[in-house]
């Protein structure tokens, strides 16, 4: 058989460590093929290569389309070549119409220095009605649902007459009855002849929608599967893997009784759409304990952290130490014994017009203050103590962050959530970016924090390190919890299983 | 391990602190050198010195004392704004109105005693309490409501200006109370009135809060980065709020002192220093993107302009020429910022750091 697209032994790496080594990916013509894997299975560096985000030279290998060896040296030039991509965020200007965003970008339509609307209008109607698609070109895209934003964005990618559409995690923002919808354009595109790479973690869609599909597992292809031979089981099992590791701390102790922080239907409205992102979430946790919060990213973990957390409004109860607290914001958070660390070091962690210990003290100055004036030599002398007990590799206390590494930046982090001697941490991803001798230093800080008491709420995409270090874990899909184990129940196969399996919520409204 | 040894030390212990010290304490020489260097305020007087040594050589009489008492006094009501606006620009914001609210605010002021028949105490606490307010208004405006400060505070520009006339209809407002003519003629230190005596006290004032206090330490991260200020805890929507209603407050004081000066209330009083005082204190170092810079350099900043537009006119340049020197080395200061952030701040880490930072762990998929 030809492919229509095929990539030889593709090797990607970002400063050393592989992202992607030897993929052989084959894209049979007029087939949907899935390309699955959890977070951080390289599906995201596959795409980014095959789109020309990392052109040629960066990537070992070979791109062939057509059989012919293929080198981008930019997305415009995959585009150029027939390879469009639609990308999970729906990325449309609010303020044209359906047919100008269909054509955005595109300047073949243009009379000398003019477009013509009215040709414009013709050819997105064209498009629109191939796709089988009933919306009127001239509808301003603000006033449309995100299905149909979803669909002017496939519309977009279509207008190129691409020999390959790949589609990022389509249906991550939609509903259940709107999935339903664009199943139905997909399969009319694919009985016109268009070849789909379609990208999910859930595999009941797989199931439903692939002719074939391609499992990727740190960074390589480990299963390649027809139809007749997809099999839920199998599929999950070569997502998981057989990755053994000591890597993880064995906790001696174990948590208290007392229960520190209960959650009571907490939701999170979405902050644009008319659903939930964090739905109905309840749950305790006790003195020392360590909880786990898995689910892949859009699971609303983060969400849920940021509402505990104060930064996002939500409904429900929340209670530390067994009182109720309003938390409207992260200083009442911080009044009430919650810390967070961020995800998102360099947007929401450090502040690089600060030195190091100005970025370790600026949450809780108070203590190094006397009627409001630094004392410099208490905040050298607290930076220092974390320098040395935390191991922050820096040339002093006064050195600049933004040139240490994540490892090192992580740990000033945790190092100004740790002065304020938090009853509840909650981590967001706390290995994210570090260096492996850093995670292990990094566990061993969180068990050591558990013994001392502190209740720790760990989101992170890595299964086997939940597993690893949690007393208890929780499993999110959709915004929801569904499946909770304790330490020794769980199992990486289980969370995907629970993650990859969950229905989608049924029952919202098109808007 | 002692990974943990100190994580509820707020005051560490003792027992690390002797060689915690030495580390932040003892730098060695080239690192001190470095840190001089590296001193936001150094490269500006540097570039300072080296105009007042160029106009000086040029024509001496740059350097008489009825010269630097002249530049002196002129900085002083602009300078006094410029510390408020400092403050301000720190916290990542900047307010275009100064001038406008100098003028109203010195001609409430006015009004007040002249018409109104106050005391004169009373009439100047209504001047300040008219800055102060319209900060709040500013204030309000920008970090209530949500629009851009550049806009904000311009239409603040042309309102304030335009209340100024039509509480004036355009003429002065005089005679106004003897005592408020003498502290505008009084010689307070070597020749120079009070407004420089409060210049310096302001300016001395607003470099401690900024350099030593926690509200300085709490401006700069709100300047740094919002998100990450707001998740420490610190009110960053207040800080900024009162930073406007400084700068109303110390622009009421300028235009009060340029009321004091001319013994009468002019509605033109402040027209033109809103670009004054941003173009001096961002050659100063103070950076329009917010936390970085400290008073001192503001008005180092201030000082320069002045030397610049002083010793033109000294050393016999057609006057028309200042506006272009202004205006070429307030855009070469913000070009040197520029440069300093891509170099010391993310830009430059980025350059660097960037394969680790995209690094596998961070791909989501």
């Amino acid at each position: 058989m030809t492919y229509v697209l095929e990539t030889e032994r593709l090797g990607k790496q970002f400063a050393g460590v592989p992202a992607l080594s030897g993929v052989d990916f084959r894209l049979a013509p007029g087939t949907i093929h899935a390309l699955i894997g959890h977070n951080g299975a390289g599906k995201s560096t596959l795409v980014k290569v095959l789109t020309g985000v990392h052109p040629a030279g960066s990537y070992d290998g070979e791109i062939k389309l057509d059989g012919q060896t293929m080198r981008f040296g930019s997305p415009a030039q995959a585009r150029a070549n027939g390879i469009s991509y639609v990308p999970q965020e729906i990325q449309v200007v609010e303020q044209l119409t359906v047919a100008e965003n269909v054509y955005v970008g595109q300047t073949g339509l243009a009379r000398g220095p003019l477009v013509s609307f009215r040709e414009l209008r013709r050819r997105a109607a064209e498009l629109l009605a191939r796709l089988d698609v009933p919306l009127d070109p001239s509808t301003p895209v603000g006033a449309l649902s995100a299905t149909q934003r979803q669909l002017v964005m496939i519309a977009r990618a279509l207008a190129t007459d691409p020999r390959v559409l790949i589609l990022d995690e389509p249906t991550a923002s939609l509903a259940g009855r709107e999935t339903d919808r664009l199943f139905g354009v997909l399969n009319r595109l694919r009985e016109t002849g268009v070849t789909m790479i379609f990208i999910t973690h859930r595999i009941p869609e797989v199931m439903r929608m692939c002719d074939r599909a391609t499992v990727l597992r740190d960074g390589r292809s480990v299963a390649e599967l027809e139809r007749a031979a997809f099999n839920e089981r199998d599929i999950v099992a070569a997502m998981v893997g057989r990755r053994i590791e000591a890597l993880y701390p064995r906790r001696e102790s174990v948590p208290g009784e007392e229960e520190v922080l209960r959650l009571e239907h907490v939701s999170v409205p979405h902050p644009a759409r008319a659903h939930d992102v964090v739905r109905d979430v309840s749950f305790r946790a006790r003195r020392g304990e360590i909880l786990g919060i898995a689910g892949v990213v859009g699971s609303g973990r983060t969400e849920l952290l940021s509402a505990i957390y104060g930064r996002l409004p939500h409904s429900g109860t929340i209670c530390v130490e067994g009182r109720e607290r309003k938390l409207r914001g992260p200083a009442d958070a911080r009044r009430a014994g919650i810390a967070m660390l961020t995800e998102d070091r360099k947007g929401s962690g450090l502040l690089f017009n600060f030195a190091l210990r100005e970025n370790v003290t600026i949450g809780n100055l108070g203590g190094i203050a006397r009627w409001g004036v630094v004392d410099r030599r208490a905040e050298g002398r607290a930076a220092q103590g974390f320098v040395q007990s935390l191991q922050i590799k820096a040339p002093s206390a006064s050195a600049d962050v933004a040139h240490l590494s994540g490892g090192n930046q992580q740990k000033i982090l945790l190092a100004r959530v740790l002065m304020n001697a938090p009853k509840v941490m909650l981590l967001d991803e706390p290995t994210k970016g570090v260096d492996v001798e850093t995670r292990q230093e990094i566990y061993r800080l969180i068990i050591e924090l558990a013994d001392r008491g502190v209740t720790l709420l760990v989101v992170s995409s890595e299964i086997v390190e939940l597993v690893g270090i949690c007393d208890r874990c929780l499993v999110l899909a959709d915004g929801a919890v569904v499946d909770e184990f304790a330490r020794g129940e769980g199992s990486e196969a289980r969370v995907i299983e629970a993650t990859t399996t969950a229905a989608p919520p049924v029952g919202e409204v098109l808007a | 391990m002692t990974l943990m040894q100190r994580e509820r030390s707020g005051a560490p212990a003792p027992a690390g602190a002797a060689d915690a010290g030495a580390v932040v304490a003892a730098p060695s020489a080239p690192n001190r050198l470095r840190r001089a260097l590296a001193i936001s305020e150094a490269g500006v007087l540097v570039s300072l010195a080296g105009l007042v040594l160029v106009f000086y050589l040029l024509e001496p009489a740059f350097l008489s004392g009825t010269n630097i008492r002249s530049m002196l006094t002129a900085i002083s009501f602009v300078g006094i704004i410029a510390v408020g606006q400092t403050l301000l620009l720190v916290a990542g914001e900047f307010d275009l109105s100064v001038g406008s609210v100098a003028g109203l605010s010195a001609i409430v002021s006015a009004w007040l005693m002249a018409k109104g028949h106050l005391p004169v105490p009373l009439g100047i606490l209504g001047g300040l309490v008219t800055g102060a307010l319209v900060g709040l208004v500013n204030g309000v405006l920008v970090v209530g409501v949500g629009i851009p400060a550049f806009i904000a505070t311009l239409g603040m520009l042309y309102a304030a200006r335009g209340f100024t006339y039509v509480i004036t209809n355009g003429y002065p407002i005089y005679p106004l109370p003897k005592v408020i003519g003498n502290i505008g003629s009084s010689e307070v230190l070597f020749g120079l009135g009070w407004s420089f005596v409060i210049l310096v006290v302001l300016a001395i004032v607003g470099d401690l809060v900024l350099r030593r206090t926690t509200i300085g330490r709490n401006l700069f991260a709100t300047g740094g980065n919002e998100e990450v200020a707001r998740l420490v805890g610190i009110d960053t929507r207040r800080y900024k709020v009162v930073c406007f209603m400084i700068v109303g407050a110390l622009s009421a004081v300028a235009g009060m002192l340029v009321l004091a000066d001319g013994a009468s209330g002019t509605p033109s009083i402040g027209t033109g220093w809103e670009l004054t005082v941003i173009a001096g204190v961002v050659i100063g170092g103070v950076s329009l993107f917010g936390g970085v810079g400290t008073v001192a350099a503001g008005i180092i900043g201030m000082l320069l302009l002045q030397v610049v537009q002083s010793g033109l006119v000294v050393v016999g340049v057609n006057p028309n020429w200042q506006t272009v020197a202004v205006g070429l080395i307030m855009v070469l200061a913000v070009g040197v910022d520029i440069a300093r952030r891509r170099v010391s701040l993310t830009g430059g880490a980025r350059k660097r750091r960037a394969p680790a930072e995209t690094a596998p762990a961070t791909e989501g998929a």
